[in-house]
């Protein structure tokens, strides 16, 4: 009886699995499949819209262009997850992927994974986070930054905002990731901006780029600085959670909230001012750059030139 | 005496069992899983895990829990990168460095929780917060890249698939069943689980073993962040953040109880493989990450469950 309960429990579980996977044939092994390359692309939280955009900006160019190459996308539970990223890219090589397009969780804990994929013949593209300069030096790793220049980005919507403000007031900076080169390029941007327009940066608190998380740093800074005039997020998935700490503590009318990413979820807060403005750094469009460069470095055999990304500021 | 060894061995022939038809179901699914690449993968992926699932396993034999060990991988790690990185030192150092600090944080949970009489739960809890904000001050929030002396420690050795560290962790797996099943600590672990009060009557110095135990998970955890960080090339503050559920759903897969009085490391181990496969398996069979979330959650729950009922029968 036990041991039958026992065989029984597992037959359900491995049914479940597979019907849950889909039951994903192997592979087809007609030559044509073979002879598309294998790409794969490893991003951050796909909890966050951003990542989301990406994926499906990814796989509708591989829709389009399915003859050309083979397309795995992954992502990790939360932005934080470092070792399993570097076990997706791990995975991604054991899988025989040709080329990794990543969107690194940190800047340089990443490095030495994707340097052991290179030294098994994986092309590397580096998207979104660059990889820490310094690091990629010492470690000798080859990979090519698409993506965009997020500190000017950055320093552009701490102007939009600086616009309804004056000299003096008082604004916090709710950042990122403290461990990643954008998290600490958008904090350096808006720094810039602020310190341009005269404003006083009163707190500058992480919010791991979480909603949860900068929900609640928020209601705090709101609650320690009553004076507080502004709150800057290093991405809208923190500005969405800011922005419900400002209306909680009722204070719509006094504190400004901006983001960046300008994910899909925060058009209506820009239509009715809850948001003054955001960054638009085409996320769609950003892993197909990455993609369509590793294709042309496959073909050629030529590691490809860096290329930057264009940052629209958006607001209302 | 002789039904539980037969019982226990059946126990290790199920988990075999689980862990082979995960292979073969992933083998099936997705064409060059079963490739010495993706095994030689999951097999160093795991050396941290299964050190800390060792000395977990000790410690929930007596019915205490940690909670903290994802935390002290980080802080230990951070304690390797500001030693390596800002203070120069060779790595031996650096090991002893991060056992040291497990050993010591491990010890402090310990003597709260078993000396003020605090459930281990709570203590550890706190434990997970300080040890995590300790990690960030020590690393002034930011990654330190440490490099190739720490790499090579969770790289392949060449013309084996394994890495020196996951070598090292099956030796601590080996030893941690030795020390449960042939020493005296080893004994009074599984009798202070099993029943406290008949442990102190029969003149145990239960608090003792208590101690022990939460103290050897600690520099257990200590060796762990050190292979954390070779697998990294870095030290980061936010290494191991969720590592300890990872690390009790490997546990309790291999059967140890959360009430204590029972458990086995070679079981833990077969729990970590389990873990560890379904989880490579599902990213190379293309399951999305929500996906791959229900399944392992379903399957620890189904584990254990089965498990339950093998038992009740």
């Amino acid at each position: 009886m036990g041991t039958g309960m026992r065989a029984i429990v597992v037959g359900v579980t491995f049914g479940m699995l597979l019907t849950l996977v889909g039951c994903k044939p192997a592979a087809p092994s007609g030559p044509a499949a073979d002879a598309r390359p294998k790409v794969a692309l490893i991003m951050k939280s796909l909890a966050n819209d951003f990542f989301a955009t990406m994926a499906e900006g990814a796989q509708q160019h591989q829709a389009t262009h399915a003859a050309d190459y083979e397309l795995l996308v992954s992502g990790i539970k939360n932005e934080t997850d470092i070792g399993e990223q570097v076990n997706l890219v791990e995975q991604a090589v054991a899988q025989g992927a040709r080329a990794i397009i990543v969107a690194p969780a940190d800047s340089k804990a990443l490095v030495p994974a994707l340097r052991r994929a290179q030294s098994q013949g994986v092309l590397i593209v580096n998207i979104d986070n660059r990889l820490d300069a310094d690091v990629v030096r010492q470690a000798g790793l080859q990979a090519a930054f698409v993506g965009p220049d997020n500190r000017d980005g950055a320093r552009r919507v701490g102007e939009a905002l600086a616009a309804q403000l004056k000299a003096g007031d008082e604004v916090a900076i709710i950042e990122g990731v403290t461990t990643t080169f954008n998290g600490q390029q958008r904090r350096a941007g808006f720094e810039d901006a602020m310190k341009a327009a005269g404003a006083s940066i009163v707190a500058i608190q992480s919010g791991e780029w979480e909603m949860d998380k900068a929900n609640s740093v928020a209601a705090n800074l709101l609650s320690s600085h009553p004076k507080l005039r502004a709150l800057l997020c290093a991405n809208d998935n923190m500005a969405l959670g800011a922005a419900a700490a400002v209306a909680a503590a009722g204070k719509s009318k006094g504190v400004m909230v901006v983001g960046f990413d300008n994910i899909a979820a925060i058009k209506s807060l820009l239509a009715d001012g809850r948001l003054v403005a955001s960054a638009d750094q085409h996320a769609d469009r950003l892993a197909v750059e990455g993609i369509e460069l590793a294709l042309a470095s496959l073909k050629s055999g030529q590691p490809g030139a860096d290329r930057a990304t264009p940052v629209d500021v958006v607001t209302r | 005496m002789f039904g539980l060894k037969r019982g226990s061995a059946a126990d290790l022939l199920v988990l075999l069992a689980v862990w082979a038809g995960l292979l073969l179901l992933f083998g099936q699914l997705s064409a060059g899983f079963l490739s010495p690449a993706t095994l030689g993968s999951v097999a160093n992926r795991i050396p941290a895990l299964l050190l800390v699932a060792t000395g977990m396993t000790l410690l929930m034999v007596t019915g205490g829990i940690d909670l903290s060990v994802g935390s002290l991988v980080g802080f230990c790690g951070t304690v390797v990168g500001v030693v390596m990185v800002d203070w120069g030192w060779t790595l031996p150092a650096a090991v002893a460095c991060s056992i040291a600090v497990g050993l010591l944080l491990g010890s402090v949970s310990g003597l709260v929780s078993v000396k003020l009489r605090l459930p281990s739960f709570i203590v550890t809890l706190g434990m997970l917060e300080v040890a995590r904000g300790l990690a960030f001050l020590a690393a002034h929030s930011r990654t330190k890249y440490i490099g190739d002396t720490i790499e090579s420690l969770g790289t392949p050795i060449a013309g084996l698939v394994v890495s020196p560290a996951f070598l090292c962790a099956l030796l601590a797996v080996a030893l941690g069943q030795a020390l449960l099943s042939y020493t005296v600590l080893g004994r009074q672990l599984v009798a202070v689980g099993a029943n406290i009060e008949a442990a102190r009557i029969s003149g145990i110095a239960v608090d003792r073993p208590r101690i022990a135990a939460h103290a050897l998970l600690g520099a257990l955890t200590g060796v762990a962040a050190v292979f954390n960080c070779s697998r990294l090339g870095s030290a980061d503050p936010n290494a191991g953040v969720g590592f300890e559920l990872s690390v009790i759903a490997a546990v309790v897969v291999g059967g140890t109880s959360l009430l204590g009085g029972r458990g086995s490391v070679a079981k833990s181990f077969l729990g970590v493989l389990i873990v560890a496969t379904l989880e490579a398996g599902l990213v190379q069979a293309g399951a999305s990450e929500p996906l791959k979330r229900v399944v392992t959650g379903v399957v620890i729950v189904v584990a254990v469950l089965a498990d339950t009922w093998r038992r009740r029968d």
